[in-house]
């Protein structure tokens, strides 16, 4: 199934990506290169089949707020060369750069993030930070939230089910379904809290702290690509870094 | 014999609650010996169980008083981690016993064995063999949140089973089975036994006691009330104080006797009825 070059990558390969394109973003200059990122992230989504999500959440999750950050700015950054101006409000070319480079890096970074989550799976990631050190503790708890965020949203479903039987209007407005969905959220929590006491016991009788270390049926591997691909990315970062600073 | 689970003068009271659950309790498990712990809801059962795991004081805090001994050592000298591998415990329970982070049955059987640092091949070898002798093979690539209760009960046996512990302590694990289910159960128990494991089951069924069991702990109100060989529980009047159910032959032949039929032996099992009636006929010939 998963036959793509691209998605087999390690995810630490996929994730030193990201840092690279925050480190680039950080030390290119002016917005253009920072803007000319993005078209570069939407062919790899490509490449890598997952194009169509990727731009979905690109545009839920971004584009609002890049517009929202970009009219404050245009409107807000102090500066000297007033465009056009009407009452109070005041456009000035200082604002409208800013504002460019400001949303053209935040766009490049946030859209590399959404690109890194849409091509590794957590499980694999979380794996890959457990090789390197993170406690196991701490994996389960990703991941474990992970599993029981659908679980908890079948029990909502559920609970809201059984309040529309005994007649409680659960459809309509926000306000309407903030009303019906509200009270559900105490035998939520408490079900869950209630849970994490159980939870432990029932890790503890699967051997969770027994004083071994781990073995993992889940193994990730190493391929050459996954061995050369950070250090062309480090190099490239301290070539830029040169050239921006030092020549 | 050797004690496996030794309880000398043992009592509990949970934090909150005002009263003991557990009250003056000792007995003692040789090791390969099947005990089933029987009482009525609310008696201690499960908190008993808790205890010999550990978990009680380990995990619930609480007054404590007495020894728990397992295997030459006190509960209190062992961490709580080094119990794991000794003493499997299968819970009442069976919706919690979820690893929580496994997308399939499979890798949720592997779970124990790969924080015991077992060996990645060895894992799978006696994770197909207890799927098979567990009968869930058809469940490998469930997801373990997406099944029934009678499945999940299933897999969390396979999930201690598999473990391989020493004793293996088993609360109410056919609650939610079909009559074939529970004796599927049960089978796995005599196999378990075969091997030489350590075994303490809490169950209601007494029919499949008596056909199964070695001996008995009878739970009432938190105190140890009777302790010994099945059969000798079963036919001790003092038994019926206790409103336990009977095996549903020893039901009727109690019945029969008081009808003013004679019996030379108090049968437990369905095929000791004839027996029982047969050898007073003989007797009444003679
Ligand atoms: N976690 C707990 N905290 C306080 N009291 C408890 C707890 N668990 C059980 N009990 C009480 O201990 C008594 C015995 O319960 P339990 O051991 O579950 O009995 P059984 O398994 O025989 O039904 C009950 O009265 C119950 O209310
Ligand atoms: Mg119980």
């Amino acid at each position: 199934m998963k036959q793509n070059i691209l998605l087999q990558l390690h995810p630490m390969t996929k994730f030193f990506f990201t840092l690279f394109i925050f480190a680039v973003v950080l030390i290119s200059p002016g917005y253009i290169f920072s803007f000319a990122i993005f078209p570069i992230l939407i062919l790899i989504a490509m490449l890598a089949g997952v194009a169509k999500e990727f731009l979905n959440i690109v545009i839920k999750a971004l584009v609002t707020v890049l517009i929202f950050i970009f009219i404050m700015q245009m409107f807000f950054y102090p500066g000297e060369n007033v465009l056009w101006e009407w009452g109070i409000f005041e456009i000035k070319q200082e604002g409208i750069k800013y504002g460019l480079l400001l949303t053209s890096r935040i766009l490049a970074i946030g859209s590399a993030f959404i690109l890194f989550f849409r091509m590794t799976e957590v499980r694999d990631f979380v794996k890959s930070l457990e090789d390197i050190g993170l406690p196991p503790m701490g994996a389960y708890v990703v991941l474990s939230t992970l599993q029981i965020i659908p679980e908890m949203r079948r029990q909502a479903n559920t609970i809201m089910e059984a309040q529309k039987t005994r007649g409680v209007e659960t459809e309509g407005s926000i306000f309407v379904r903030a009303k019906a969905f509200i009270p559900t959220l105490t035998p939520l929590i408490l079900s869950s809290i209630a849970g994490t006491e159980e939870r432990a016991i029932t890790l503890e009788s699967r051997a969770f702290s027994a004083p071994v270390k781990k073995t993992s049926l889940h193994q990730l591997s190493k391929s050459n690509m996954d061995r050369a691909l950070p250090i062309v990315f480090a190099l490239v970062v301290i070539g830029l870094i040169v050239w921006r600073f030092f020549l | 014999m050797t004690a496996m689970i030794d309880l000398k003068n043992v009592s509990y009271r949970y934090p909150v609650s005002d009263d003991s659950v557990l009250k003056n309790i000792s007995f003692s498990i040789e090791k390969g010996k099947f005990t089933a712990i029987i009482g009525n809801n609310g008696s201690g059962k499960t908190t008993l169980c808790n205890t010999i795991r550990g978990f009680v004081p380990h995990f619930y805090k609480g007054e404590l008083d007495g020894e728990v001994i397992i295997d030459q050592t006190k509960i209190t000298d062992y961490q709580l981690g080094q119990l794991g591998e000794k003493v499997g415990y299968v819970f009442q329970n069976p919706f919690i016993q979820v690893s929580g982070v496994k997308d399939n049955v499979f890798e949720e059987v592997a779970y124990g064995l790969e924080n015991l640092g077992i060996p990645v091949e060895e894992i799978k070898v006696r994770v197909e063999e207890v799927l098979k002798l567990v009968k869930i093979e058809y469940l490998r690539d469930k997801n373990p949140f997406e099944l029934s209760g009678g499945q999940r009960q299933r897999v969390a046996l396979a999930s201690i089973i598999v473990m391989d512990p020493e004793i293996l302590v088993i609360d109410e694990p056919t609650s939610q089975l079909d009559p074939i289910g529970t004796q599927q159960i049960f089978e796995i128990i005599r196999l378990m036994k075969e091997r030489g494991k350590t075994i303490v089951l809490v169950e209601h069924k007494m029919d499949l006691i008596a056909e199964y069991a070695d001996d008995l702990l009878v739970m009432h109100k938190g105190e140890l009330v009777m302790q010994g060989p099945v059969r000798e529980v079963f036919a001790d009047p003092e038994f019926e104080k206790y409103q336990i159910q009977y095996p549903h032959v020893t039901e009727i032949a109690l019945q029969l006797q008081q009808s003013g039929i004679p019996l030379t032996f108090l049968p437990i099992r369905d095929e000791e009825l004839a027996d029982a009636l047969n050898r007073t006929e003989v007797a009444a010939h003679d």
